[in-house]
């Protein structure tokens, strides 16, 4: 296990590597000049050649390509040519921001959609089934910059329960919190439900049953352990989506998380920065998936890691 | 012996509906999508347009038929490219395992942690902005959660008995991935397929935020909601409506998945129970 | 099971210590709702909108302008101009910097000998590339020498004063305005406190709060609720009968500088052609586009120019709508209907367009007035980034822009002389005219009334050429607390008035 953990950290290194290399090649590609964006207009075309001879921007494509993974070696992340603050600084002041939202809405999609989707599976083609799916359709297809509005009309203007927007404090969190985990909660549950159904036509259950175990351990230890791999797997994978800033909500609720960071960067052609954004989300979903496939082995010890 | 649920017989009429309604959307449309009458911007429903009109006076109602051309097609398409090509990468380094699943694991992340907004900036720059070019940014982008998905039912079934039954007997990988393993890793797969359906609409209507969606003035659900946001306060029948289309079209087509989830599965039919 | 509570409690632990204490607004401080919060604090660097909103508390300039833009003292109290080349200012003497230092003449030398140091690579550099020495011979004069005479050099000296020995890029900003900056949390908030010392008076707030608030729905509840004391442009207009209907709120609204208007490629043989730029003024109806998109918040143009400036030139040729009219010039110019008012277009023109929303619908809206005249419109909306590029490459047909706080004529030459095609100016639509190029130079180097006859004539010709076709000049809005008082809206949108307002 352990050699497997730390060969999973270190397949980082690839990872970050072929993240950085395609954002490299494709942010080149892609039409704007950070240079025109830095300088505006107004500025002295001979100015602009200049910075752009400082940046290293007139130079082959490759030369940049190379000189910026040596700098990346030595852990340098360079300055944002935007606001020239340092790329290190203005990533750490936003990703706590980020995963404080990240966890709290997980955790609020799996205590709500677990526990739903067992029940729904264990009252198949039953109201409370259709009720409870019905209910997460409702929330997988509202747009999430159509929940949040609504959650802050109602709970922050009308209730007065929660800060309309901002960091603050914990109720802060909620509200945004809330818009995201909703979403995650609907698929979740369903996966959930589908994944129990299925488990529970499985022999083992049959056995159990003829054994006399009570229904409510057949569910919750037995049929549930069986179906929580496609629920882990496609957590991890919305774990690792948040953990690269969910933009809308962030913009609805003014949270100053890496989304607008990331937006911000690549809007305004800020190479470093948009390296800088990309490589900590790469990191975050590496480790994410290195998470989500240990918990493979503890949920289901028939999966052996090679 | 059991008749057709209630629920597979609604997602089929939803489903099939709102394809009859695309396809003959000229002959169902009260109106044009596109004639503008900016004296009447922002009017909620009443006799004339039964859902209200938009901002430059366009009927919402015909703006949503039409635009489920463009809508269902995103959505439609976008899942099928990613499942197709993210189900089987999956499945098959989930079976095979060691370095196979270890390239095309890495890959996924690579491709998930790549921004997607700064992918569609490229995509539209570079090929122009488009419709298929649209499919394309959504596809590129989606694949990758059906393959960990796959993937991780694979890790889970690769050593039950039946695989190890049919490898005994010699059955190559494309034969024990396509009839042993793929089978009886669907279910979790058709509910994100179906969920897929609504996140490649919304992600649209991400894209029409941007300006990197289809081109205005032809109507999409996505531009649509994304446009009410502004109206979000004075008009929300701007919002609800194209909302209320994506939603009845997200429920029809996670009946019919789930339909066709017990009909696709091999023991279903053995052991019917009611718990 | 046991594991798994263990680690949600693990997980919720993590949650309540990330955060922080909730932050209470001090009392007497005026909160902004803004979208964006300043790139950068330098202001020698500095170039974005929402940077010199926050400069406008921070700094001073040694001149400032009016609301019609004619120039009054700020840091210099008088001055001198020599020969149109020597320019001597007297500086105030009891102005303090944040800091408690006094303001001399070495910080005014210090702040220009930045933005001209190449290695600085200052995007102001441009402005002052005029000045051929700065002399500061006591602490209380400092006196240009220009290398040229240059019309818009003394409106140029707006320029924010930093205080020497500020490093570059600065994060801790020093001046000498009214407030001073306490924190800046990024995309959260920037706070300031009022400057005790501030030589025009002591401000009565306590202190002013720019709250990012990124999404307009969210600032407009904010605002509703009480959290936030004002928001201003960019307001969507059909929200405007919303606040005038709260007994809380008061709308304010000020003819504005922003100029939008539509841009041609004169390299194209479609757009090249004159007649089918006429025709397109023509067709367009800005009037119903005011009235129902707009809401009013703005008023037909005539030119880059606005009203509010001695410049403006009003008696120019204009454009109403005239279905007939154009449809007869293009017909003429032998772009014949091939069915009459059917389906079939004359021709058709990429319009390209930002991905603004506003600017979206608009585009739509032009496109569905021009069909009526047989002129097909093929919108593209890029991202910014794109869209920019393009523009600047020479990549397009016709697009629309807006043209942000023109204080100076002297912004004709950087638009329509043949010399100034990007990247050395703003041509983008490649127009070649001797005539403008002779005005626009001559118009750097002529002073007083002649120097407005220079302009009308540049202005008259640009109206009957139509590289652009103008669209309107916006009306900047404010929706503010009615609590609030001496807040005035400025042409520029500028927050110099701040330092006046109070809370009741």
């Amino acid at each position: 296990m352990k050699a497997f953990i730390l060969n999973r950290l270190l397949s980082v290194i690839p990872v970050a590597l072929g993240v950085v290399t395609l954002v490299f090649l494709i942010i080149h590609l892609t039409p704007g000049d950070p240079v025109e964006i830095m300088l505006g207009e107004t500025a002295q075309a001979a100015d602009k050649e200049e910075l752009r001879r400082e940046l290293g921007l007139d130079r082959p494509i490759l030369e940049q390509y190379f000189s910026f993974l040596g700098k990346l070696a030595h852990g340098d992340l360079g300055n944002s040519l935007y606001t020239k603050r340092s790329v290190t600084e203005s990533i750490k002041e936003r990703y706590s921001a980020t995963a404080q939202l990240a966890l709290s809405s997980m955790f609020l999609a799996i205590i709500i959609a677990v526990p739903l989707g067992v029940i729904a599976a264990a009252r198949k083609d039953t109201a409370i089934d259709n009720g409870a799916m019905a209910v997460s359709l409702i929330g997988v297809s509202i747009p999430s910059f159509c929940i949040g509005p609504l959650l802050i009309l109602v709970f922050g203007i009308e209730l007065q329960w929660f800060p309309v927007s901002g960091r603050g404090g914990l109720d802060s969190l909620v509200l945004p919190s809330v818009t995201l985990g909703t979403a995650m909660a609907a698929i979740l549950s369903r996966l959930a439900r589908s994944s129990v159904i299925e488990a529970l036509n499985e022999d083992f259950i049959t056995t159990a049953r003829a054994k006399g175990v009570k229904e409510r351990v057949i569910l919750f230890r037995h049929a549930l352990s069986n179906a929580l791999i496609p629920v882990v797997t496609v957590a991890g994978l919305q774990l690792g989506a948040l953990l690269a800033g969910a933009i809308i909500t962030e913009t609805i609720f003014a949270w100053p998380g890496i989304g607008r960071l990331t937006i911000q960067a690549i809007n305004a052609r800020d190479y470093p920065l948009t390296q800088g954004c990309v490589l900590t989300i790469a990191l975050s979903y590496v480790l994410v998936n290195l998470v989500v496939d240990v918990l493979y082995t503890v949920i289901d010890p028939r999966v052996r890691q090679k | 012996m059991r008749t057709v649920p209630f629920a597979l017989k609604l997602g089929a009429f939803l489903t099939i509906g709102f394809i009859a309604i695309a396809v003959f959307a000229p002959l169902v449309a009260p109106s044009g999508p596109l004639e503008q009458n900016l004296y009447e911007g922002l009017n909620g429903p009443d006799a004339n347009h039964f859902l209200g009109q938009d901002r430059l006076g366009r009927d919402i109602l015909s703006r949503i038929i039409y635009g489920s051309r463009v809508s269902l097609l995103v959505g439609f398409v976008t899942v099928s490219i990613s499942f197709v090509i993210g189900t089987l990468l999956g499945a098959v380094a989930g079976y095979i395992g060691g370095r196979v699943d270890s390239f095309v694991m890495r890959l996924c992340d690579v491709f998930f942690a790549f921004p997607g907004i700064l992918l569609a900036i490229s995509v539209m720059a570079i090929l122009g902005p488009s419709l298929t070019n649209v499919i394309v940014a959504l596809s590129i982008m989606g694949w990758t959660s059906f393959a960990r998905l796959a993937r991780g039912q694979v890790l889970s079934l690769r050593e039950r008995e039946y695989v190890t039954a049919a490898e005994s007997l010699g059955a190559g990988t494309p034969r024990i991935v396509f009839f042993h393993l793929l089978p009886n890793i669907m279910a979790p797969i058709i509910v994100e397929a179906t969920f897929g359906i609504a996140s490649a609409i919304v992600a649209e209507a991400g894209l029409s935020f941007l300006g990197l969606g289809v081109q205005a003035p032809t109507p999409s659900w996505g531009a649509m909601l994304s446009e009410g946001r502004q109206f979000l306060l004075i008009a929300p029948h701007l919002t609800i409506f194209p909302g209320l289309a994506l939603m009845l079209v997200v429920m029809g087509v996670n009946f019919l998945g789930d339909g066709l989830r017990d009909a696709l599965d091999p023991k279903r039919n053995i052991s019917q129970r009611t718990v | 099971m046991t594991k798994w509570r263990k680690l949600a409690v693990f997980i919720l632990l993590a949650l309540i210590s990330a955060c922080h204490r909730a932050e209470e607004v001090p009392p007497n401080t005026f909160v902004i709702g803004v979208e964006t919060g300043p790139a950068m604090l330098d202001p020698r660097l500095a170039t974005d909108a929402a940077s010199s909103k926050a400069f406008d508390l921070l700094f001073n300039g040694l001149v400032k302008r009016k609301e019609d833009f004619s120039i009054l003292p700020d840091l210099a109290e008088s001055w001198e101009i020599k020969d149109k080349l020597k320019y001597v200012f007297h500086l105030r003497k009891n102005v303090k910097f944040h800091d408690g230092s006094s303001f001399t003449s070495a910080d005014v030398k210090a702040v220009y000998d930045f933005v001209l140091n190449p290695a600085n690579k200052s995007p102001h550099r441009g402005t002052f590339k005029v000045i051929e020495s700065i002399e500061t011979p006591d602490d209380h004069t400092v006196i240009f020498n220009l290398k040229e005479k240059n019309a818009p050099f003394l409106g140029s000296l707006t320029f924010a004063i930093v205080k020497k020995g500020t490093e570059t890029a600065t994060e801790h900003p020093i001046g000498t305005g009214p407030f001073k900056l306490v924190k800046y949390k990024r995309d959260e908030q920037l706070v300031f406190v009022k400057h005790k010392d501030y030589f025009e008076g002591v401000p009565n707030l306590d202190g002013v709060i720019f709250k990012i608030v990124p999404d307009e729905t969210v600032r407009t509840l904010e605002l509703e609720r009480g959290a936030v004391h004002t928001i201003m442009n960019p307001i969507t207009p059909d929200l405007l009968p919303r606040f005038r209907k709260n007994e809380n709120l008061k709308v304010v609204t000020q003819l504005g500088t922003n100029y939008s208007y539509l841009g041609f490629n004169m390299e194209d043989a479609l757009t090249g052609d004159k007649n089918v730029r006429e025709a397109i003024a023509l067709a367009i109806d800005r009037k119903s586009i005011i009235e129902h998109i707009l809401k009013g918040l703005a008023q037909p143009a005539t030119g880059p120019i606005s009203p509010a400036s001695r410049f403006y030139e009003g008696d120019v040729k204009t454009y109403k709508r005239n279905l007939e009219k154009a449809k007869k010039i293009l017909d003429e110019a032998g772009y014949k209907d091939p069915d009459g008012d059917g389906p079939q277009k004359r021709f058709t023109l990429r319009y390209s367009t930002s991905q603004n929303e506003l600017r979206k619908r608009i585009a739509e809206v032009f496109q569905w007035q021009l069909s009526e005249a047989g002129i097909g419109i093929d919108i593209r909306s890029y991202e910014w980034g794109t869209f920019y590029a393009d523009i600047k490459k020479g990549n397009f047909q016709m697009y629309s822009l807006t043209w942000v706080g023109i204080a100076d004529p002297d912004i004709f030459k950087y638009i329509f002389h043949s010399s100034s095609m990007p990247p050395g100016g703003a041509n983008r639509g490649r127009y070649r005219n001797l005539e403008i190029d002779k005005l626009t130079e001559m118009g750097a180097v002529t002073f007083g009334g002649e120097r407005r006859d220079v302009y009308s004539k540049a202005q008259k010709i640009l109206a009957n050429d139509l590289p652009y076709v103008s669209l309107w000049y916006s009306v900047n809005v404010a929706v503010m607390n009615k609590r609030i008082t001496g807040f005035t809206l400025a042409p520029d949108e500028n927050l110099k008035s701040l330092k006046n307002v109070t809370i009741k």
